[in-house]
């Protein structure tokens, strides 16, 4: 016969367990969300069957990626800061 | 080398003396004759032509096994055979040895039969034309496996450590062409001798030359299993194309006038001969022996009796095929053998309070697809309603036919997004990447073994949208669909009737949910004008079970009454074979397909299986459709319900799609009952349904 002691054990370890599948499930939707906006971004990629890694290992065609990147990157640090600079 | 000429004698006087003097003036070191109760003269001709004569008693002689007993007898490296009738000509012999020293791997050579001054222009073209067909340059042709394995002892030379490993058959007939096939699969190889002719023709009268070829033809069947085919349309073809090459021939001779018009006669009884006492005597065995030894020029009976009686004839060699070569690591169906073999992967453990936790991981498993799939629409639609709930879904495509093998999973996760509506679920080609489930769903009879083998699961649902095994005939793949409702998945069936089918034909536990309406597409329009003339017609050809012959019969009865427009959607290609004009749309948005069904007059649906989507979609919009009587429909929508149902018949359903198109009171009652019926019917209820049946499967196992 379960004594009171018993029936609190076996709810505070249904209780863990609950918690435990709660954290499982909330990793598994971080998971699955990473996963599906990863296929997303590599849509256009993989459709075109285009190997990145060997374009950055390419020594003319990374410069081909990277200074877009770059003058991007330029460009946003310049509005921000003319942007201070104007008060906004 | 040395050489033996061999020469199987019976009854040979008329040629012997002059083929034993061509043969010595080529200067062999032996000439031997084997003779079988010649009563002309033979063995003295031969004697006197300085040849060494072994005589044999006629019981004893057939072709195979008197040769291999004269090549045992002679004395040379090399064995020339001829037969009495072969008269070599000059350089035959030379040419012979200078085909085996070809290679050291040349085991026999033969030579081509030249026409004798007399013989027929029938049988002289067709000589002349066959051997010239081996070597078309007229030097000599290497012959190995694969090639044509043609060997007459007519005119063949043997390099004696061939004949020792491979020898003559112990047959009636065709020991030749038995020993060509039998020396090239063995690895030697075969040598035709443009240069090494010798002057031979079987110019029989029409009626012994029909015998022959029925002797022939008997031989080849019991040394090769060649079946001549009996086919009366191709050998009148035949037969006019040989008259006329045989015609061409006379011409080229400068034969002409009567002279020309009486070969062609002989040559339509010729060629007509051969094709009719070919094919009978590849069935000799099917005669009785009176007529067997009757057409037999050589008067065989076979069995019992006869002439050349009792012979061993060998079994027909082993048929080897082509060596098809793997294309997959594993059979289609690999899943279901591992089934079979070694059962399912053990669940896990699932307590009462999993099935109540708010939210759940769920993975689908997913058949391939492609763009129009109905059933796949419906799976997103659902994760769709799964996932806006709160619960985690995944998708697994199990494809082991490769149909998206070209494809990253980013790429089919579009497809599924563009073809069936955004889901926010990753997509999964295979289970390499497999990390566990509360529930994993099967979708198809296809994907339930797989889903069977995935482990770190609770609990296993089966999504059944139809009776999959009324999809084949009595079939394999009949029998594995039935399986899959055999092993513990719970039913969550798209329709009552579904459900209680599975559950009462194989006993599986489950529920049902019905088809949801998306009504925010499918609806009236009262500013847009309604045709009366206008039947759309779902006519997807390449399912079945939507019965699409019934619906163009019955269609073309209609139009047989009277004009009516008829719109058919649903294939990827139209029908060509119908007897009317019709507007053809192929697959179609759904959007686009709202329009439709808000214009058009009636739908023509039929479903023997369960029913679809798409007569509710066109209840939506107003429109009363046609569908078949019995079975689901009938269980889903009743006799005197929203659908208007008829009989498996085509003038039924010509009737039921007249009595919408005239009567406008029922056209009315049908049309207001299809959106009554359609605007109960939404995706939330059919998701709160199967999330109740998700929940569910965890309870069962936790009980």
């Amino acid at each position: 016969m379960s004594t009171g002691a018993d029936l609190s054990t076996e709810a505070q370890l249904r209780a863990r367990i609950a918690e435990l599948e709660a954290e499982l499930v909330e990793q598994a939707a971080r998971a699955e969300a990473a996963v599906a906006a990863a296929q997303r971004r590599s849509y256009w990629p993989d459709l075109l069957q285009l190997d990145f890694e060997a374009i950055m290992r390419h020594p003319v065609l990374r410069f081909a990626v990277l200074v877009p990147l770059k003058v991007r990157g330029a460009g946003r640090r310049l509005r921000w800061y003319w942007q201070r600079a104007r008060g906004g | 080398m040395t050489v033996s000429v061999i020469v199987p004698v019976r009854d040979g006087a008329r040629y012997l003396a002059e083929l034993l003097d061509a043969a010595r003036a080529q200067e062999p070191d032996e000439i031997l004759v084997i003779d079988s109760g010649s009563r002309d003269g033979s063995v003295e001709i031969a004697r006197a032509g300085g040849a060494r004569v072994i005589e044999i008693d006629p019981q004893d002689f057939a072709h195979g096994r008197t040769r291999n007993f004269a090549a045992e007898q002679a004395t040379g490296d090399v064995l020339a055979f001829l037969t009495q009738d072969a008269t070599p000509a000059p350089g035959w012999l030379a040419a012979h040895l200078a085909a085996l020293e070809l290679d050291p791997r040349v085991g026999v050579s033969f030579g081509p039969h030249l026409p004798r001054p007399d013989t027929s222009p029938m049988i002289a073209r067709e000589l002349t034309e066959f051997f010239a067909s081996f070597a078309p340059d007229g030097e000599p042709a290497l012959q190995g496996p694969g090639d044509e394995p043609f060997l007459s002892n007519v005119n063949a030379c043997y390099r004696r450590a061939c004949w020792e490993e491979i020898r003559f058959r112990d047959v009636a007939y065709s020991e030749d062409q038995a020993f060509g096939r039998d020396a090239l699969a063995a690895g030697w190889l075969k040598v035709y001798a443009p240069g090494a002719g010798v002057l031979h023709a079987h110019d029989y009268g029409p009626v012994e030359f029909a015998r022959r070829y029925f002797d022939e033809y008997r031989g080849l069947r019991e040394t090769t299993g060649h079946l001549e085919p009996v086919a009366p349309r191709e050998s009148l073809s035949y037969v006019k194309v040989q008259v006329a090459g045989d015609r061409r021939w006379l011409a080229e001779q400068g034969v002409g006038g009567i002279d020309a018009a009486r070969w062609t006669a002989r040559s339509v009884v010729h060629h007509g001969g051969r094709r009719v006492f070919s094919a009978l005597g590849s069935r000799a065995d099917r005669l009785p022996p009176a007529v067997r030894g009757a057409i037999s020029l050589e008067g065989r009976t076979d069995g019992a009796g006869g002439d050349h009686d009792a012979v061993a004839v060998e079994a027909p060699p082993e048929p080897t095929g082509r060596v098809i070569p793997p294309k997959h690591d594993a059979h289609p169906l690999d899943a279901t053998l591992r089934v079979l073999r070694d059962g399912p992967a053990p669940l896990l453990p699932a307590a009462p309070e999993t099935a109540e936790r708010d939210r759940l991981r769920i993975a689908i498993v997913i058949p391939h697809f492609r763009e129009g799939s109905g059933g796949h629409r419906t799976i997103c639609t659902l994760v769709r309603g799964l996932e806006a709930r709160g619960h985690v879904c995944s998708l697994w495509l199990h494809d082991p036919a490769g149909i998206h093998q070209a494809e990253a999973d980013s790429v089919v996760r579009a497809h599924v997004d563009e073809w069936f509506g955004p889901v926010a679920a990753p997509v999964y080609k295979g289970f390499e990447h497999w990390h566990g489930a509360d529930v994993v769903v099967a979708t198809g009879w296809q994907t339930v073994h797989p889903a069977l083998l995935l482990d770190q699961v609770r609990a296993r649902a089966y999504l059944v949208q139809d009776h999959e095994p009324e999809f084949y005939a009595t079939s394999a793949d009949r029998l594995f669909a039935e399986d899959t409702y055999h092993r513990g998945f719970y039913v969550i069936a798209a329709s009552p009737w579904l459900r209680d089918l599975v559950r009462s034909r194989y006993g599986a536990d489950g529920t049902a949910f019905e088809l949801g309406v998306d009504h925010e597409i499918y609806g009236m329009d009262p500013g847009v004008p309604r045709r009366d003339d206008t039947i759309v017609f779902y006519g997807r050809g390449a399912t079945p079970r939507r019965a699409t012959e019934l619906g163009w019969l019955a269609l073309s009865e209609l139009r047989r009454r009277r004009d009516v427009r008829v719109v058919a959607y649903g294939d990827s290609a139209p029908n060509w074979e119908q007897p009317f004009p019709y507007e053809f749309l192929g697959v179609v948005a759904p959007t686009e397909l709202a329009s439709l069904y808000r214009r058009a007059t009636a739908g023509l649906v039929l479903s023997l299986t369960n029913y679809s989507l798409i007569p509710q979609e066109m209840m939506a919009c107003g429109l009363p459709v046609v569908d078949l009587r019995g079975g689901c429909s009938e269980a889903m929508f009743g006799e005197n319900g929203p659908v208007e149902l008829a009989n498996a018949d085509p003038v039924a359903i010509a009737d039921a799609l007249e009595r919408l198109l005239d009567d406008q009171a029922e056209w009315d009652r049908r049309s207001a009952a299809g959106l009554s019926w359609a605007a109960e019917r939404t995706w939330d209820a059919a998701v709160d349904a199967v999330e109740q049946g998700l929940r569910e499967s965890l309870r069962v196992r936790a009980r």
